[in-house]
This record gives structure tokens, sequence and C-alpha cells, in this order.
């Protein structure tokens, strides 16, 4: 299968930079997979699993929030807002995150409140689903 | 001439001082080398955010998207990232001065980052938007996004029109030059490189996308400033410190001479008071 170059750059620092037969995240309008030979695409990146393709194995499964996907002919760019491949993941942490999320959302102090609330506990839950299917695969 | 006590008290004061001075020159240099690290971390973040937004900048119209907004501008906000402490050059001052150079004949507000940053702009009676970020070195990602989250919501709500970020940039180890970076609205001008539009499809639409990146953009934008001020900022204290150290050392070998010809002259007296006073009896 063809291979691009997929490049993935967070404020945290590069990720990923090299040779990937699949790129496969969730944009704010749904799942979305990228493979050699895409057109110029650029979208929003939304809550979800992000799956990097590389050779014949098990995908790279990381937790990509937020940023923006950039396909040029040159290559992929992902610059999500935070990214974490899953053997990075605390599944301590991000069980208290999840804790502390639902504790704000049963009693928000505002409307933003809230709303930020219910993102990070959709975070939380991605990052913990992420870690647990890449446990089992 | 200055007593030999006096002058031995100075060269104890000045060599506390210079003990001082030494150790802030340490500190700084070992805090320059995390901060130099963070720099090369982040910088391809910004840079490439950079370049993908203006690729698709030909692509929006103002009426896409509130962060496009364009027309006269009323009111300016300034983010201004100064130090948290002082004894660091010319740092603070040349930030503040370029900022006020800036904000010359405009309705400024300011958002200040850093302790020196908030009591400048307070002092001065500055409108201020926050005065929640007064401590530079502390300051995360989330902090940036947070920032951002509340310019953004106050763009779009009309309360200003344009936001500048003020800043250091980190060119060498001895030299910081402060600098501007024009976060909203978009300038397309800037944006563009005068190469023709390429194609880009763009999901769901090029608004959509602009509202949900601008604000992850910006924030990132402003951690990458942070990053660059705060290492220049240890740059700058470092070189002060490092000046300071020698000029110390100087005065203390200056006041060794003098105390060593003040030891010297009173033996000289000390000696001809025996020999007279032998002579006499």
């Amino acid at each position: 299968m063809a291979d691009f170059h997929l490049k993935i750059v967070s404020p945290d620092g590069v990720f990923f930079d090299g040779e990937a037969h699949q790129l496969s995240l969730r944009s704010i309008d749904g799942d979305v997979a990228v493979m050699a030979g895409h057109i110029p695409y650029l979208t929003a990146v939304g809550i979800g699993e992000c799956r990097v393709y590389l050779g014949d194995g098990e995908p790279k499964r990381a937790a990509c929030c937020g940023g923006l996907l950039n396909v040029t002919k040159e290559g992929v760019f992902l610059a999500p807002t935070t990214f974490e491949w899953a053997e990075d993941i605390d599944p301590d942490r991000a069980e208290a995150a999840k804790q502390k999320a639902l504790s704000r959302i049963e009693a928000p102090k505002s409307d933003a409140a809230l709303r930020l609330a219910q993102i990070k506990l959709q975070r939380a839950e991605l990052r913990l689903a992420v870690a647990q299917r890449a446990k089992k695969a | 001439m200055a007593s030999m006590k006096e002058i031995n008290l100075r060269i104890k004061s000045i060599s506390g001082t210079r003990q001082i001075t030494k150790a802030m020159e340490l500190v700084a240099i070992s805090k320059l080398n995390k901060a130099r690290e963070r720099i090369d971390r982040t910088r391809p973040f910004y840079t490439e955010l950079y370049a993908a937004l203006s690729d698709i900048s030909s692509a929006v119209s103002p009426l896409d998207s509130g962060y496009c907004r364009t027309g006269e501008v009323k009111k300016s906000c300034f983010v201004v990232i100064a130090g948290d402490r002082g004894l660091a050059g010319g740092y603070n001052s040349n930030v503040f001065k370029f900022a006020e150079e800036l904000m010359k004949g405009k309705n400024a507000c300011v958002l200040p980052i850093g302790k020196r940053s908030v009591e400048h702009f307070a002092r001065r009676g500055y409108e201020i938007v926050s005065d929640e970020y007064p401590e530079v070195e502390d300051i995360d990602v989330g902090g940036c996004y947070e920032i951002s989250r509340l310019l953004c919501r106050m763009f779009l709500d009309g309360e200003f029109d344009e936001l500048v970020c003020v800043y250091t940039n980190f060119v060498t180890m001895l030299g910081q030059e402060p600098a501007q970076l024009r976060l909203l609205p978009l300038d397309k001008e800037l944006l563009s490189d005068g190469s023709e539009a390429k194609f880009t499809l763009v999901e769901p639409g090029a608004g959509a996308v602009f509202n949900s990146v601008i604000p992850d953009a910006v924030a990132g934008l402003i951690w990458g400033a942070v990053c660059e001020s705060f290492a220049s900022e240890l740059a700058s204290r470092r070189t002060a410190m490092e000046s300071a150290t020698s000029n110390a050392d100087e005065i203390i070998d200056d006041l060794k001479l003098k105390y060593n010809k003040a030891r010297k002259s009173t033996i000289t007296r000390q000696i001809t008071e025996i020999v007279s006073g032998a002579q006499t009896e």
C-alpha cells in the first residue's frame, strides 16, 4: 500500500514525523480517514480516537482533541490541541478527571462552566476508552 | 583616604552582592536551558499552524466567520508578556516601551501576562481585561487556552476589534527583540504569501473550520509567545547578572588595592613614630 508523509505536532511537541499508510480520526463533522493520494483537504478536529496505520499490524492509537488537519500534496499535517498516544495515557489520572468533571456537571457554577465540564468529561472518557482498546489489541 | 575598617566593610558588602548576582546568573542559565528546549518543542507547532491558516485564509470571506470581521478598529486589545521579576537588564522596559509605542493614539485595553506587566499597566491606568495571569513562569498550555477562550469570546461580542500580542523574540542568547503579532482579525495580506490560492477542499465549510480552529490557534500562538518571552527574560537576566558579577569583581580588586595602600601607609606612619620616639630619648 502506498505511504504518505504524516506529521503530528501539538504544543507539547512533535509526536509523529514519518511515513504512514492511513490516518483515521474524528473531525467536528464525523470520522474521516486519509490515505495516500488524497486531494488537498482541510478540516477541524473534534474529540475522538486517532489511529495511525503503519505496516500491516495493529494501528497506533491515540486520544486526539481539537486543532486542525491539513492534507496537502506534500503530506498530511495534523495539529491537535492535545494528543496522547495510548501507551502514554495514565488511566488513573483520566479516571480522576472524569470524576471531577462529573461532580462539576452535577453542580455547575455557570453555563460556561457546565459546557467546559462536559467537554472535559468527554475527553476523560475518550482517554479511558483509547487506553482500554489499546490494551485489548 | 578612607580608613582600613571602612574599606574592609565595603569589600565584605560587595562580596555579598557578588555572591547573589553570581547565584542568579547560575539559576538563569539552568532555567534557560529548559526554556530553550521548550521553544524547540513548540516552534514547529505554531509555525506550521500559521502556515496552514494562511492556506485557508484565501478561501474565507468575512461573511463566513466572525473572526474574519473587517472594518474600522475602534478598540484594540494588547496581550503584553513581560517578566515576573526585575534585574533582567532592559528586558521589561524594552517590551513596555515597544507596547506603548504601538498603543499610541489607539483606544487600547491590556491583558498583561507577568507580574511586572500587571503592575506596569495598572499603575499607568490602562484598562485591564484580566489580571489573573501574573506568573509568566507558571503559565502552561491550559492557561493559554483559558486566555484564548476569553479573548475570542470578547472579540466575537465586539468588545474590541483588534487583538495584538506583544512579546520578546528570542533571537540568540545575546540578542532579544520585542515583537508584535496580530492575532485577530486574521490579516489576510500578512497571512497569504502572494502565491496563487491553492485548491483545497474545506469541510464542513471554511467558516465552521475557522470558528473551531481560531481559538486553538490563538492559544497556540500565545503559548509560543510566552515560551519565547520567558527564554528571552532568562537570557537577558543572565547577561545582566554576568556583567554585574564582573563589575563587582572589578570594584573588589580596586578596593583591595586601596586597602593595601591604606595598610601600608599606617605601617609606615607607625614606624616613623617609633623611630622618631626612639631618637628623642
